[in-house]
């Protein structure tokens, strides 16, 4: 599904060095798989993330999304790819304030070229269990309720992908645990996930984990099923 | 369907932010409120003034005053002179083309009793031809005849001001005033006119003969003024150096020497006017412009800081699928919707001074689809000179920076 062929990306800020943030990186991520990225901060895992995502597009190489090249798309083909094939989760939830959860929820749908949308916002908040806070706005929900809602943002296009951004940053132990029982859910249902994250923890829940040093991929783990089973009594 | 999706989602954007879209349409508001009141108010003016001086004037008539540099934008100290009825009648039968006149004497601020009751008003002596000539008639009653003039007759025609503070609730017709010792006879009461361009209330006024005020009253052989009917309308300009010619001859004024009378003609005043409008159609839209500039101004830097202090909202946007030309077209459809909001307001709270300061002066009814036009233009002027930077800017940002 995801094919990364030596992917550089390199800033130049004013003043300054250029910064190599990603140093050839390639790597392969299938259909239906649930991957950690994990790392330093500095690592470039959250550069890794924003071009997986279409956020950001890299100094060099070819990135493959299901069979297309997107390496050198233009911004509203980027912007149309990421309404339809891709959801966001990020730490700080980034829910627009004073507007209901419903509302929130289909963002997307505003920006979407689908003709039948009608309900899709309301389905997608029952799908993380906030059929009963449609109406609610983010400053009356709790941390976990926040970023359930974000979670069905994600969700509400249908996407083939979902990107998540240290998704359980911000969020106690307990809304954690929450969030990321919803990831294993969807990832059971057959989503691709890919899970940027320097904890240990929430890393240990995925099947894959890819690690991150000085913007070189250095290892890329697949470890046994108890671990997940393990991370699961957690 | 896009856009319209975007239109009303903006609307709402708009509708959460109650206190910073209120300030933001507080720009446009005093801008457009400013325009149409200025609009509106200098159109009611310009009409009354034109209504006015037709009233006054007609299409063919001559004015002489006594004194000189009488008339706006004329030589100041120009001598004062004496122009006496006996002069002014000869100059008139030199004339032929002249169909009628009325010589005019008066006292601008006299007391004037009726019983106990007591007012000031403006005391005109005139012909019996004033009727024709200045084209004002009396409502009820008869106003004097030629043989009253001829006899200096103490007969007084009495506008509606006059008869209110005077008679009250009697009926003045018959009644009797006194001016400066001399009783007067109520005859008539004068047409009703209202207030003219100078805002002079043109019903405080008693209209006597031309002759027993003269005689009777100020004891002088001179008179102010006269009006002059031509026939001919293509004749005024021609009978007004005519006339001016003769009077400077009688006069005994040598070549050199100013007038010290004054002639004015329709034309002349149609000048007048047009300087008045200038300064109203020129001078006065600059300022109003000038406060919707600096209104934009407001706006726009309020909406820049809004797009600073929402970054992360338009990083968002990008992420879940807004194209750059979508968050343009948000943050332009905010401006013109708070623009407009402001802008529509501002067109009542202008119109209503508008129709408030006309009625002050009198002007009649102010309400102006030019005004109504440049307010609307103006609001979404605003909008567009206040949304397109702040939108531009939203759009170049780089949604992997915005979200960091």
């Amino acid at each position: 599904m995801i094919e990364l062929a030596t992917i550089d990306k390199t800033y130049t800020r004013p003043g300054g060095a250029p910064v190599r943030a990603l140093n050839g990186v390639s790597l392969r991520i299938e259909r239906g798989e649930l991957v950690a990225i994990t790392g330093a901060s500095g690592s470039g895992k959250s550069t890794l993330m924003n071009v997986l995502g279409l956020l950001d597009r890299p100094t060099a190489g070819h990135y493959r999304l299901d069979g297309e090249d997107v390496s050198d798309l233009g911004v509203d083909a980027l912007a149309r790819l990421r309404n339809r094939r891709i959801g966001f989760v990020f730490q700080a939830f980034h829910l627009l304030p004073r507007t209901s959860a419903l509302e929130n929820v289909e963002l997307p749908l505003l920006y979407s070229d689908r003709a039948a949308i009608q309900g899709l916002g309301r389905r997608a908040l029952e799908a993380v269990g906030l059929a009963d806070r449609v109406d609610h706005r983010p400053g009356e929900l709790s941390g976990g309720q926040q970023q359930r809602v974000a979670i069905a943002r994600a969700l509400v296009n249908e996407p083939d992908l979902l990107l998540a951004d240290e998704p359980t940053g911000n969020l106690d132990e307990g809304s954690a645990a929450e969030i990321l029982a919803i990831f294993r859910s969807l990832h059971a249902a057959g989503r691709t996930i890919v899970i940027v994250t320097h904890d240990p923890a929430v890393a240990a829940h995925c099947e894959r984990i890819l690690r991150l040093e000085a913007g070189r991929l250095t290892a890329d783990d697949r470890p046994a099923v108890a671990v997940v089973a393990a991370g699961e009594g957690a | 369907m896009r856009t319209a999706r975007l239109l009303k989602h903006s609307l709402r954007s708009v509708g959460r932010y109650k206190l910073r879209s209120g300030f933001m349409m507080l720009g446009s508001l005093v801008g457009v409120a400013a325009l149409t009141l200025v609009i509106a108010v200098g159109q009611g003016a310009e009409r009354k003034l034109v209504s006015t001086v037709r009233q006054l004037f007609g299409g063919s008539s001559v004015l002489v005053i006594a004194g000189g540099g009488r008339l706006m934008g004329g030589p100041r100290g120009a001598p004062a002179g004496r122009m006496t009825l006996a002069e002014m009648e000869a100059v008139v039968k030199a004339l032929p083309e002249v169909e009628a006149w009325d010589p005019q004497q008066g006292l601008a601020a006299e007391p004037v009793r009726h019983g106990d009751a007591s007012a000031t008003a403006r005391v005109l002596g005139q012909s019996e031809r004033t009727e024709r000539v200045w084209n004002r008639s009396v409502t009820r009653g008869e106003p004097f005849d030629a043989a009253a003039v001829a006899s200096s007759a103490r007969v007084a025609l009495i506008g509606e001001t006059v008869a209110r503070e005077l008679f009250r609730d009697e009926d003045p017709l018959g009644g009797e005033i006194q001016i400066g010792g001399v009783r007067f006879r109520v005859v008539g009461l004068l047409e009703r006119f209202g207030t003219d361009a100078h805002g002079m209330d043109r019903d405080n006024e008693v209209v006597v003969p031309i002759s027993t005020l003269m005689r009777r009253v100020m004891n002088v052989d001179t008179i102010q003024a006269a009006k002059l009917l031509v026939k001919e309308p293509s004749r005024v300009e021609a009978t007004a150096r005519e006339v001016r010619r003769l009077l400077r001859d009688r006069h005994a004024l040598a070549a050199g020497q100013p007038d010290d009378f004054t002639v004015i003609t329709a034309v002349q005043v149609q000048r007048m006017v047009g300087k008045v409008e200038r300064i109203l159609f020129l001078f006065l839209p600059l300022v109003a412009a000038v406060s919707l500039v600096a209104g934009s101004v407001v706006s726009a830097s309020l909406m820049l800081a809004s797009v600073s202090a929402r970054v992360a909202e338009i990083g968002l946007r990008r992420a879940v699928g807004a194209r750059p030309g979508d968050i343009q077209t948000q943050f332009l459809l905010e401006t013109a919707l708070t623009a407009l909001g402001g802008g529509l307001a501002g067109l009542v709270l202008g119109s209503a001074v508008a129709e408030l300061v006309a009625r002050r002066l009198a002007l009649g009814g102010v309400f102006s689809w030019q005004a109504l036009l440049a307010g609307i233009g103006a609001a979404a002027v605003t909008g567009l000179l206040a949304g397109v930077a702040p939108a531009r800017r939203a759009a170049r940002l780089q949604p992997a920076d915005a979200l960091r």
